[in-house]
């Protein structure tokens, strides 16, 4: 889920009237890998969503960002010219320099083409340009260039992959079918090469792959969402969303996945855990949204109590064109306990519909 | 002071009791710079719009990707991929034509989806908010803002041969150097062009570092061998450098009508040192140095240049909109799609016009302002000396004349210098030259053969203008020389065109023998290849009466930094009905089965000059994503562009670039059908497609028709020399008249009428007009060799066999020769009213 969401929600403004003839995600879908690592085009909406925190031999701390798109735009369209339209690619990537205190973000939107973006069972590839993530074995080898900045990294999954939800779909909202089928790899052993103008930095670190796919999910009185991905120090991982309504109650579909050390997972029901905002803000100068930077996490069922912050402020993610919402995505810091353990971590934030809500989810 | 006072009342002031002949001097000079002017300036226009039409929304970029016949489109895929940060900009360029006023607009395909994005979007429009939804709708184009339509309207399009509605969903600004043009999406543009798999043009913007070079370098490893990497507005230099040629021979030609005004000036200034030759002695005993005197006249002649100027830069700007349209028919024509840029008075243009204008007097001035400082003032001041003392020497002149004739035929068989025939204009220069030194003792030599002649066909009056004409010699050698030099530049050019025009004529004979042929609708371009659907193409073939179709498809392509013309022919039907002609003379059986089926290709007689290739040269082609190599067989005769072209077999050109669809047909009636009958049935056929089809005779016609458009600016050209040839001859005998209203008093003290003193003068006008017509034949028909041997062929590559256009000739010749006696009749009415008794009493 997350700012995913945001984009397709733009999107299907665009879109709604192909709706029908998508699949939506259904209770009882059949997972296999890593064939569902890739392609599903009989869903409208899909993304593979790869953020991170990473630290230089020296101590030098970033997070990345680097999320792929497809937006279906006419699934029965039938033709064999790669520039008719069947599908939209975005990608989104960031560079959070969270001890040189810069954020520098950047979008591409294409069509599949001849061969400019798309993603390949039989190549094993998700790519928008020279933006791109190969699997090689089992490792994912991710690409980024940007004129500021380059990203090349390579990733190793620790655990198999999670799939969040109840019965194979992650349900956002009442009704069947409004739900995602859900994938994370939750923790994957990442280690490469940051370059940033003129300096290079080999780092090491942890890094959180999603990967969703769904036609429909939200409803119209579902404004915005708040999520997070947390890795502990203990080896295990969480992850948590709440969707925020319009009459400013927390949605019941709201919901989070725990992750053990071997990699068993628990489901974790709205009334299972809080989140809740504590104290700072930042405003943005852009949209002028306001963002809560501190969240309270806890979880009773678990003893698990957790406090975030960021190093840096500025990770909202905005388009100058005003053409997509604007959403905060970056890279967080976990102190707190479980039970009588002191427990530290790291993670990623996403905040949506602060800017303005996020509107024709239907 | 003193100084100013001297210059005012010994030049300015006898000018101002003259205003007819002062302003007809400066008139001239004017109209001669104003031409010099407007070619430069519409020169200019034409070639800033090369850049512009299909430079439309390319956006800063620093290199291009392009190959013959369109870049594979997976090539836009390969450039994405690559690890580095570029921007790629994929476009599809094509012309489309607005049905309703038959303009013709760029086509460009854009890949929307990408322009949309902020990193990338060089393409902004109006009604961008809901942009989205038009880029799938494949009736959707945005237009420039100057072509005044509305989002929503719709416009129907002729492109290829189809006419389709499109919806304008908004426009784009173009105000800012961008040329009005059509934009879709590249999926709408490549359906609209029916031309899938390619894309005609890569732009690519590159980090600053490494070098450009270094980037080039880069992808070209990266990309396959066929594509072509090049700098960013390669294809616009090489449209300039194509046009240099072109452009340079007109600007030459712009300075005939110079040339012709500075034998004017010479001749203004001569009569102004001869009539002022006692105030001369005057203010040379009263102790003005010789080098005031020289400064006086030849100050006197800067004043001409500079008024002349003056009046040239209004003047030439408004010939300069005239020129404009006619450069541009002629670069469309025969070289490439152009829009006239904007005219403008440049502060460089104007200094040009300055420069020029005074440049010239004061250098033809000199001569006569220094003999004028000479002048002994004792002598001056006798009264009533002779004022004009011959002072020619004949032998010694014909003897240069001679000199510069032999030096001129050494020049002609030099060689072009950096493709430009720079002994080729020295030669004619040194000829005309010649001719001037040589036509003292023409004169003199035919007007006393012609004295006895005249007096008893015309009379007395006959007798005194032929005398009177071989009395002032240097004048009228100078009147002469002027008017024939205009007279020898239009004979000559007459007859390089006409003779041109006629190998041209018999040229067609060869190669246009099918009876019906077909293009898509549109005007024709040489760079513009538009195409006829395949479809339509094998529906006519299946129609009866028809014996064959021959399928030509051009392409336009890059050859060694030029821009070329790539075409194939179906050689079983050529082999058959075609007699093409070659410059090694072989038959054309055997040179077209050398090419069938195999890597021997034709290049046409331009191609071969341009690149230095004779045949059996090889030659290495890129094609699509290959690079191949072939091997010239044979080099054809070819006046249909000066661009030049490549022909090979349809067959080997389709195994490179397989489009099926021809860019023309040439359709053979059967024996037993009639081709009314068949041209009716192939018309109901072709129902739905917009394609123009000519008989043998109307393609014919139509060739002729752009070939003397071509050649308008050239005639329009020589009018103007002369027009200044005929003003200043008018000029020079008003000068004559009023030198010799002694003489003229004299004559008529003694009992000559009214009548007979006009007849003397009109005879005399007629004399100068014969003797102008004589010399400027001869030195035109010399003049017309170099052009037509050396210039021509060296700027153009173009064998063309020689030809008398008779009939052109003798109708140019004789309106010139009338308007100088029609022009002698204002000096003739000013002699008749010379008052006898008081310019008697004078004397």
């Amino acid at each position: 889920m997350k700012s995913r969401w945001t984009c397709a929600a733009a999107l299907l403004l665009f879109t709604t009237s192909a709706i029908a003839q998508y699949k939506a995600a259904l209770p009882g879908y059949h997972y296999e890998f890593p064939r569902d690592h890739f392609n599903h085009p009989d869903f409208q909406t899909e993304w593979w969503y790869y953020t991170g925190n990473l630290k230089s031999a020296d101590g030098h701390r970033f997070g990345f960002e680097l999320t792929f798109f497809r937006q279906g735009v006419d699934r029965n369209l039938n033709t064999t010219r790669p520039w008719d339209v069947r599908d939209l690619y975005f990608a989104h990537l960031a560079l959070s320099d969270l001890d040189g205190g810069t954020f520098l973000h950047t979008e591409r939107t294409n069509r599949a083409g001849p061969g400019i973006a798309g993603v390949s069972d039989s190549d094993r590839r998700v790519w928008n340009g020279n933006w791109q993530v190969a699997w090689r074995g089992d490792d994912q080898v991710l690409q980024a260039i940007d004129e500021r900045f380059s990203l090349h990294f390579t990733l190793r999954s620790a655990k198999q992959p999670v799939i969040h939800g109840e019965n194979g779909v992650s349900q956002k909202a009442e009704g069947s079918g409004r739900a995602s089928h859900y994938i994370s790899l939750t923790r994957l052993n990442t280690s490469g090469e940051i370059q940033l103008g003129d300096r290079k930095f080999q780092v090491t670190g942890t890094g959180w792959m999603d990967h969703e796919f769904f036609t429909h999910q939200l409803d119209r009185d579902q404004i915005g969402w708040d999520w997070m991905s947390i890795q502990l120090q203990d080896n295990t991982e969480l992850m948590l969303f709440h969707i925020r309504r319009s009459d400013g109650s927390i949605d019941r579909y709201s919901a989070g996945t725990f992750v053990d050390a071997r990699g068993n997972t628990t489901h974790l029901l709205n009334n299972e855990f809080t989140l809740e905002p504590i104290g700072s803000t930042w405003t943005s100068p852009h949209t002028h949204a306001v963002y809560p930077l501190r969240w309270k996490a806890s979880i009773p069922k678990l003893g698990i109590e957790l406090e975030c912050s960021t190093l840096l402020p500025a990770q909202e993610l905005s388009s100058s064109r005003g053409l997509l919402p604007a959403y905060w995505e970056g890279a967080i810091s976990f102190s707190g306990h479980k039970r009588e353990a002191t427990l530290g971590g790291v993670g990623y934030l996403e905040m949506t519909g602060y800017d303005y809500p996020i509107k024709g989810l239907h | 002071m003193s100084r100013f006072l001297l210059f005012y009342r010994l030049i300015l002031r006898p000018l101002f009791r003259e205003p007819v002949r002062a302003s007809l001097t400066l008139l001239a000079i004017a109209l001669g710079v104003a031409v010099v002017l407007a070619i430069d300036l519409a020169g200019t226009a034409a070639a800033g719009s090369f850049r512009s039409s299909m430079e439309t929304l390319a956006g800063e970029h620093d290199l291009e990707v392009v190959t013959a016949g369109g870049v594979p489109e997976n090539v836009v895929g390969m450039l994405e991929s690559l690890p580095y940060p570029l921007r790629i900009t994929p476009r599809i360029e094509d012309y489309a034509i607005v049905a309703e006023t038959k303009k013709t607009l760029p086509l460009i395909g854009l890949d929307l989806v990408a322009q949309a994005d902020r990193a990338k979007g060089s393409f902004s429009f109006s009604g961008a908010d809901n942009a989205w939804e038009y880029f799938a709708a494949k009736d959707s184009i945005w237009v420039g803002e100057s072509l005044g339509h509305k989002p929503g309207e719709h416009i129907a399009l002729l492109i290829n041969d189809q006419i389709a509605r499109y919806t304008v969903r908004g426009t784009f600004p173009d105000s800012n150097g961008s040329a009005p043009a059509v934009v879709m999406d590249i999926s709408a543009a490549q359906d609209a062009l029916r031309r899938f798999g390619r894309i005609d043009r890569i732009l690519v913007q590159v980090p600053h570092a490494p070098s450009l070079e270094a980037w080039q370098q880069r992808l070209r490893q990266a990309l396959p061998p066929g594509v072509q990497v090049r700098a960013a507005g390669a294809g616009t230099n090489e449209n300039r450098r194509m046009l240099a040629a072109f452009r340079w021979n007109l600007r030459l030609l712009s300075y005939i009508a110079l040339v012709v005004g500075a034998f004017l000036i010479y001749n203004t200034i001569s009569v102004s040192v001869v009539r002022r030759r006692a105030e001369i002695g005057i203010v040379r005993a009263l102790g003005a140095s010789r080098a005031l005197l020289l400064a006086a006249f030849v100050g006197e002649a800067a004043c001409f240049g500079l008024l002349g100027a003056l009046i040239a830069m209004p003047l030439g700007r408004l010939m300069a909109g005239g020129a404009v349209q006619l450069m541009g028919a002629t670069v469309e024509a025969l070289y490439v799609s152009s829009r006239p840029g904007v005219i403008a008075l440049t502060p460089l243009s104007v200094s040009l016009a300055l420069l020029v204008g005074v440049g010239i007097a004061v250098a033809s001035a000199y001569s006569p302002a220094r003999e004028a400082s000479f002048v002994p003032p004792a002598e001056a001041m006798a009264r009533g000396r002779r004022e004009y003392t011959t002072q020619v020497h004949k032998t010694r002149d014909v003897l240069i004349a001679l000199a510069l004739g032999l030096v001129a035929a050494a020049a002609s068989r030099a060689p072009a210098v950096g493709g430009k025939p720079l002994f080729g204009y020295l030669a004619s220069l040194l000829l005309i030259c010649a001719s001037a030194f040589a036509m003292p003792a023409l004169v003199d030599v035919i007007s006393s053969l012609a004295s006895r002649l005249l007096k008893s066909i015309l009379g007395v009056e006959a007798l005194l203008a032929s005398r009177s004409l071989s009395s002032s010699l240097r004048r009228t050698s100078v009147l002469v020389g002027a008017l024939s030099t205009a007279i020898a530049m239009m004979t000559a050019v007459g007859i390089m065109v006409g003779s041109f025009r006629e190998t041209v004529l018999l040229w067609m004979g060869d190669q246009l023998p099918a009876d019906l042929y077909m293009r898509p609708a549109g005007n024709p371009a040489a760079d513009r290849h538009p195409t006829i659907s395949a479809e339509l193409t094998e529906k006519i073939a299946q129609l009866p009466g028809i014996a064959a179709i021959d399928r030509l498809r051009e392409y336009e392509i890059s050859y060694e930094g030029m821009p070329a013309g790539l075409g194939s022919i179906e050689l079983n039907i050529l082999r058959s009905y075609h007699n093409a002609d070659f410059l090694s003379g072989r038959r054309t059986s055997e040179v077209l089965a050398e090419l069938r089926d195999s890597n021997a290709v034709l290049v046409s007689e331009p191609f071969a000059n341009k690149h230095h290739l004779r045949a059996g040269d090889p030659i290495t082609l890129s094609l699509g994503d290959n690079v191949a190599s072939f091997r010239v067989a044979d080099i054809y005769y070819d006046y249909s562009s000066e661009r030049g072209s490549i022909l090979m077999d349809r067959n080997v050109m389709l195994r490179h670039l397989p489009d099926p669809a021809a860019s023309n047909l040439a359709i053979y009636v059967a024996p037993n059908a009639r081709v009314e009958d068949v041209r009716a049935e192939i018309e109901s056929a072709a129902a739905g497609h917009r394609v123009l089809m000519f008989t043998n005779r109307d393609l014919r016609g139509e060739a002729l028709r752009i070939f003397d458009r071509t050649f308008a600016i050239t005639y329009a050209l020589e009018a103007i020399a002369v027009l200044v040839a005929v003003m200043g001859v008018a000029g020079a005998l008003l000068a004559l008249v009023i030198d010799r209203r002694r003489e003229l008093g004299l004559l008529r003290f003694l009992g000559a009428t009214s009548g007979q003193i006009r007849k003397l003068i009109v005879i005399e006008a007629g004399l100068i007009g014969l003797l102008a017509n004589f010399a400027g034949i001869a030195l035109g028909f010399a003049l017309s060799l170099i052009l037509i041997f050396v210039i021509n062929k060296q700027s153009f590559g173009w064998t063309i066999r020689f030809h008398w256009p008779v009939a052109v000739l003798l109708g140019a010749l004789t309106m010139v020769y009338a308007a100088t006696v029609l022009a002698s009749l204002y000096p003739a009415r000013v002699a008749v009213r010379l008052n006898p008794v008081e310019v008697v009493h004078e004397e």
